[in-house]
């Protein structure tokens, strides 16, 4: 071993140990467990059994919950790249001296944390919340909407989480795209829109795949804002982890409910990214 | 499981409790070190911090640390360290029937009586050999008066038509909305199985399930929810809160809610977890816990006040049966019912 490679050995060791320690050996322990057995009043029995896997497969309550957590980080990605993208564009055309006040706002959301933001939001959207006393005030409506415990609450909360890590996700990678490509399209006549969908978003690719990313992974492993909006009857995976461990006591289950979300996690964020490296020709 | 006493028996005790001449409470002797206790939060957290903590616990030189989550919660965790030498706790608090459980999965240590000089006052029809009873209320029917224009007499008085979309059930409640089903469609404490059926009915007349206690006393102040199920202690300081609700005995019975707190055969530090017991069921502390919450003490010197007492007493009706979960029912049955819970009435 050169001195390079021994001096880069001892800089990865801390890091590779920690990871190895705190997240592989647990993972490990977490991947066996979901082979036991799990006794009612018992806890858990070592076995080796498939059925807390087979559950998965034909238990449709499982499988709707991974349906409804994989249509809501669709929905919230999708959804908070569109709006993401025009406030990445205008942080990066903004004259320097405002530049890091703008940024500013977009991470002031990051300080408070989600349980609290979700606080906000019960406030927010209850029946007899701000949302309703707007709407019965303007008289668009009669009645009070029901928009807390619902599909609609969990979307708005883990929206406005995931938006200033997109905004900042895109907005660094739009800085370094060099302008005047954008400027040369302009010349040779393309309109505005054009040379955002010709030019502009190809370049920022890489960002669109990597604030997507970031988006469907956190809206995926969501756990307060789906109990705290979603309520009893609201069903996402991550929630269904922490029931079955901590409600329950049925590590088994709970476990292989953890693999099937992160085996779900990962499947879907490679199919993402290999197809958006291939259209985009990025990756090669 | 009918009780083999009755409500008289109950109110005698609390009779009792209004009317003996004050015990001091059994000075602890000087301790060092620091009791970690597992208990709920909200309510239950800050009454124990001013009235057994502050008045009882910190003058003995004991520092309290508070573990606070579900009970729930609590149970995974002692299964989960119940192989380590030092758990997680000193003292734990539990449901009646969330001890049980743990007792009989070994979890819980049998209670030394020399260390606990006042567990001599708690009532005999609670005593038990692994955990103390903290206090106890019955199970009754919350309604809004302004909707709900008969006074209810049975949990079936749920399922009138015309509460369709306001009637409530607390998520976190499970087993007593289970048990309350069951007791009206041919089941018993020992048997929930018919509640399925009828509660499968409530879901089709748009029941609301609400996830916590907090958030069904929002709804009945809204007028979102117009008849529950609850506790009467919490029914007790909802109507003390200004929430717009009148209480209501079912005539199958009224089933008791038993808070237990146990210490963990694994206790780093027993002695400071018998310092806490003892305390819990001192008078000052018991006091509060019914001062505050509307909870009945369970130990027979606790001299409330006779309006206070009053208040917390279960109902004056001879006809009034007390129901104790059965606890091994429970035990063994409390996943499969959790799992329908989860899976089919709330889906």
């Amino acid at each position: 071993m050169n001195t390079k490679s021994r001096k880069s050995f001892f800089l990865l060791t801390p890091a590779t140990a920690v990871v190895l320690i705190f997240l592989c050996v647990p993972l490990a322990m977490l991947f066996r467990f979901s082979f036991n057995q799990f006794v009612p009043g018992e806890f858990m029995v070592s076995a080796f059994t498939l059925e807390n896997y087979s559950r998965l497969i034909f238990d449709t309550y499982y499988g709707s919950a991974l349906l409804t957590t994989v249509g809501m980080a669709v929905g919230v990605t999708v959804i908070c790249l569109i709006m993401a993208f025009p406030i990445a564009m205008a942080i990066t055309k903004t004259p320097a001296r405002y530049k890091s006040l703008f940024i500013l706002l977009v991470f002031l959301p990051l300080f408070v944390s989600s349980a609290v933001r979700a606080a906000g939001w019960i406030v927010a959207l209850g029946q007899n919340g701000l949302v309703n006393y707007a709407l019965l005030s303007m008289g668009v409506i009669e009645t009070p909407l029901t928009i807390m415990y619902t599909g609609v609450a969990v979307f708005l909360g883990t929206l406005s989480i995931n938006l200033p890590f997109a905004v900042l996700t895109l907005q660094s990678v739009l800085e370094g795209i060099d302008h005047g490509a954008e400027d040369a399209a302009s010349n040779l006549g393309a309109k505005p829109f054009e040379v955002w969908r010709l030019v502009t978003l190809p370049l920022a690719m890489p960002g669109v795949l990597a604030a997507g990313v970031l988006c469907f992974i956190l809206t995926m492993n969501a756990y307060a804002t789906p109990v705290l909006l979603g309520g009893p009857q609201f069903r996402m995976m991550a929630p269904i982890v922490a029931s079955e461990v901590l409600e329950q006591s049925n590590w088994p289950a709970g476990a292989a409910v953890s693999f099937a979300l992160m085996a779900a996690t990962l499947l879907l964020t490679g199919i993402i990214n290999g197809y958006l490296a291939r259209r985009y020709s990025y990756g090669s | 499981m009918v009780l083999n006493f009755t409500r008289r028996q109950f109110n005698l005790g609390l009779a009792m409790a209004a009317s003996s001449v004050p015990v001091g409470s059994c000075p602890a002797l000087a301790q060092t070190g620091r009791v970690v206790v597992g208990v709920w939060g909200g309510d239950y957290q800050t009454i124990s911090q001013g009235n057994i903590v502050d008045n009882l616990i910190a003058p003995t030189g004991l520092q309290t640390v508070f573990d606070t989550a579900n009970d729930t919660v609590r149970r995974t965790k002692l299964l989960a360290e119940r192989r380590l030498p030092r758990g997680s706790m000193d003292v734990v608090a539990l449901t009646a029937a969330g001890s049980y459980q743990m007792y009989k999965n070994d979890t819980l240590e049998e209670l030394d009586a020399s260390k606990l000089p006042n567990l001599a006052h708690v009532l005999p029809s609670l005593a038990k050999s692994y955990a103390i009873p903290q206090f106890f209320s019955g199970r009754v029917i919350l309604y809004n008066p302004a909707f709900v224009k008969t006074v209810p007499t049975s949990y079936n008085d749920l399922w009138n038509e015309e509460y369709s979309g306001k009637v409530g059930v607390i998520d976190v409640q499970y087993q007593a909305t289970l048990e309350s089903a069951a007791l009206i469609s041919g089941g018993s404490v020992s048997n929930f199985e018919p509640a399925k059926q009828k509660l499968l009915e409530l879901k089709k007349m748009g029941v609301r399930i609400y996830p916590t206690n907090e958030s069904m006393a929002q709804a009945l102040s809204s007028g979102e929810c117009v008849i529950c199920i609850m506790w009467q202690s919490r029914g007790l300081s909802w109507k003390k809160g200004g929430v717009p609700i009148e209480i209501a005995y079912p005539k199958e019975g009224i089933g008791l809610f038993i808070s237990d707190l146990a210490i963990p055969k694994n206790a780093p530090n027993k002695d400071a977890a018998y310092v806490y017991l003892n305390a819990a069921l001192d008078p000052v502390a018991q006091r509060a816990f019914a001062a505050i919450q509307g909870n009945a003490p369970s130990i027979d010197n606790a001299v409330l006040s006779a309006e206070l007492a009053a208040n917390v007493a279960l109902p004056d009706d001879p006809g009034l049966k007390m129901l104790l979960p059965d606890q091994d029912y429970i035990s063994k049955n409390d996943a499969q019912l959790l799992d329908w819970w989860n899976k089919v009435f709330k889906a």
